[in-house]
């Protein structure tokens, strides 16, 4: 039984193996430390509430005293600027304006007042936007409610029911539309959580099974015959990798078909549980305050998105190709793609709870990854990055065509099967 | 003359390790050259750098005139390469697997029919050729990766360990169908073995390899009276140990 123990051991934990969990390990380790420094940015911020204040009263510093009682760090000013000029010279991501003549409604008329909420929309992330939604309008109606109690301790005044109402702003590509920023994201989330989905899936199933059909050929010696055989390495290469990527396109559509009729269907029973009429009213706003902020992506927009998909996955196939052809047998290919995995994963997670574009430093890490560029170009698009779109397709460019004449040389080399990286003598 | 194959001072070393140490030879069109070692003699190297797999750090060799060196592309054309337990496409079936490989040689569809046609008849697999690879014993896969080795008529089939593994009456089928491919073809081979036998009764040549050099090379009887032997065996004994 111990000697039993042993051999399966040493089998499954071999150098390799070993290699692979401690990379994966490491990486696992970074992409917890950005998630975390990303989380613990976003919370930091929804401990501030931004104030517009158009009243300046007794009233709006009380309130101001009693949101940082409560340990918010308020940020106040009164500017009568457009609400995407105070958000982008601040550089804040939400405000909460208090109208002209509030104090008044509230104190001397007792009616109900309407504060403006306002969103900077810097992503389609849901996530994302979850934590920073609203947030100063909701602290800023809270302590009003706390004040007016307060204040109208013993009085039973009807506006007291509901003293304060917000209207959503959204901000965004120097415009400012009057739009829930939540319902502009789900409208576009659609596309954009739809095709990041379909080029993770696309770019794990190509890489596993390039390098699978490739140590699967060496340790047949299949590859052997090939590769003396008067066809160029060039078609060999091209061959494995187009019928790669036509199967992983079967399976990304079967998926993708997948998720987006679920997707589809969880619309139409939302839409269901809504008046047609009020439905179809808030599908022509959003779709309005959409092209208003200019976060539609054209035709061309689309091509060029594609474009980088197609350099995505001629990426992942090349590089699979590469990873493939070093490996001596099909065991080591289960830990050959995960380098593939990890730099796929990496981008893939962060763009869903995040944005790339505005986190420090680490975004640059982020934009070595010729992946990530493909991940975030529908952000690019919509809030016009153009700069990091074009760039990013020339860096993939670039990469693939480096990639590419790698794989060639490789192919044309001993390293095939003296695995000299290995450090392993040759079988004679 | 006109060789299949002129190997002219070739060596090859995996970092420290010489594998293959100035080693020139040549085959004639129609003949068969044994390559007769130990595990790590260089057989190996010598024969995938002749495959266009390795390239050779100094040294040359010509197949039907072309340098491996400066155009491996046109070698490949010329050659046929079988390596060592070798496998082939196990969801294929043989027939299938057979038209495969023609269609890596032969862009007319007719010349691919007479190719697949001789495979057929050279791997004698009959009506197993229906069914799918991963069905076949080892003797069959063989005898179906010999066929496709020597069905396109190379001018040099290069192989290694043709019988390694199989049984005695299997290892007969092979060595009688390289001899007739030779004969009939005019194809040149090259082939390494551990087996002296299989050399002795094969082979119209060989070498006796150690340590990346041959030792000696000539005919069989040529090998026998150089080192006093009554078996290639015994030759290949006393070469080794006296060396």
């Amino acid at each position: 039984m111990k000697n039993l123990l042993k051999k399966e051991l040493s089998e499954l934990l071999n150098k390799q193996m070993l290699l692979g969990l401690l990379v994966s390990f490491v990486l696992i380790l970074m992409l917890g430390f950005v998630m975390t420094s990303t989380m613990t940015g976003t919370l930091e911020a929804s401990g501030e509430v931004h104030i517009i204040d158009l009243d300046q009263t007794d009233f709006t510093k009380q309130l101001v005293t009693a949101l940082e009682e409560k340990g918010y760090t308020v940020k106040i000013i009164s500017d009568t600027q457009p609400y995407e000029n105070i958000l982008s010279q601040q550089n804040w991501n939400d405000a909460a304006v208090l109208p002209e003549g509030m104090t008044d409604l509230l104190l001397n008329q007792h009616q109900a007042c309407q504060i403006d909420s306002v969103t900077a929309l810097k992503t389609t992330s849901a996530m994302s936007l979850a934590f920073a939604e609203d947030t100063s309008a909701e602290y800023v109606k809270s302590a009003i409610n706390s004040l007016l109690s307060e204040i109208y301790l013993t009085d039973d005044l009807a506006f007291l029911e509901k003293p304060v109402s917000s209207i959503s702003y959204t901000v965004a590509n120097g415009k400012s539309v009057q739009a829930n920023s939540a319902s502009l994201v789900s409208s576009l989330s659609v596309f954009d959580q739809f095709m990041p989905l379909v080029l993770f899936l696309l770019i794990i199933l190509t890489s596993q099974t390039i390098i699978t059909a490739v140590a699967a050929e060496k340790t047949d010696k299949t590859l052997e015959t090939l590769l003396a055989s008067p066809v160029p390495r060039s078609v060999i290469i091209g061959a494995k990798m187009l019928a790669a990527l036509i199967t992983a396109l079967i399976y990304a559509l079967v998926y993708g078909a997948g998720f987006l009729a679920a997707m589809l269907s969880n619309v139409n029973r939302a839409s269901q549980s809504l008046d047609i009429g009020e439905a179809f009213t808030t599908l022509i706003n959003t779709q309005d305050a959409v092209k208003t902020l200019g976060l539609q992506i054209s035709f061309s927009g689309w091509i060029g998105v594609i474009f980088q998909l197609l350099l995505t996955i001629g990426i992942a196939l090349t590089a699979s190709m590469i990873l493939g052809g070093l490996v001596e047998d099909t065991k080591g290919s289960q830990t050959a793609s995960i380098p593939i995995l990890v730099c796929t994963m990496f981008p893939y997670i962060l763009s869903m709870i995040s944005d790339i574009r505005s986190m420090g430093a680490v975004r640059y890490l982020l934009y070595c990854i010729p992946f990530t560029h493909t991940f975030i170009a529908t952000s690019c698009l919509r809030f016009h990055d153009m700069g990091l779109f074009f760039g990013g397709m020339i860096y993939q460019i670039i990469f693939l065509i480096g990639m590419a004449f790698f794989a060639l040389k490789l192919y044309q080399s001993d390293i095939l099967f003296t695995h000299r990286f290995a450090n392993r003598k040759e079988k004679n | 003359m006109n060789y299949a194959l002129d190997v002219q001072h070739i060596a090859k070393s995996y970092g420290q390790k010489q594998a293959v140490r100035d080693v020139s030879f040549q085959i004639q069109e129609g003949e068969i050259f044994g390559l007769m070692g130990m595990n790590g003699a260089g057989k190996t190297t010598i024969l995938r750098m002749l495959a266009t797999l390795l390239r050779p750090d100094s040294g040359d060799a010509l197949i039907a005139g072309n340098s491996i060196v400066k155009n491996p592309e046109k070698v490949r054309a010329d050659i046929s390469y079988l390596p060592d337990e070798a496998g082939a496409y196990k969801t294929m079936t043989g027939k299938k697997y057979l038209k495969f490989i023609a269609g890596l040689y032969f862009k007319e569809e007719k010349d691919q029919k007479e190719c697949v046609a001789l495979g057929e008849e050279i791997c004698g697999l009959g009506d197993a050729l229906k069914q799918k690879i991963n069905t076949y014993s080892r003797g069959m896969t063989r005898k179906l990766v010999l066929a496709r080795t020597v069905m396109t008529k190379p001018k040099l089939a290069i192989l290694d360990e043709p019988t390694s593994g199989l049984d005695v009456l299997n290892s007969l089928d092979i060595r009688k169908t390289i001899r007739k491919c030779a004969e009939e073809y005019g194809t040149a081979f090259l082939l390494s073995s551990h087996h002296m036998q299989e050399v002795s009764s094969t082979a119209h040549r060989g070498a006796i390899m150690k340590d990346g050099q041959f030792l000696a090379e000539g005919t069989p009887e040529e090998l026998l009276k150089q080192y006093q032997a009554e078996t290639l065996e015994e030759a290949f004994e006393k070469a080794v140990r006296s060396s």
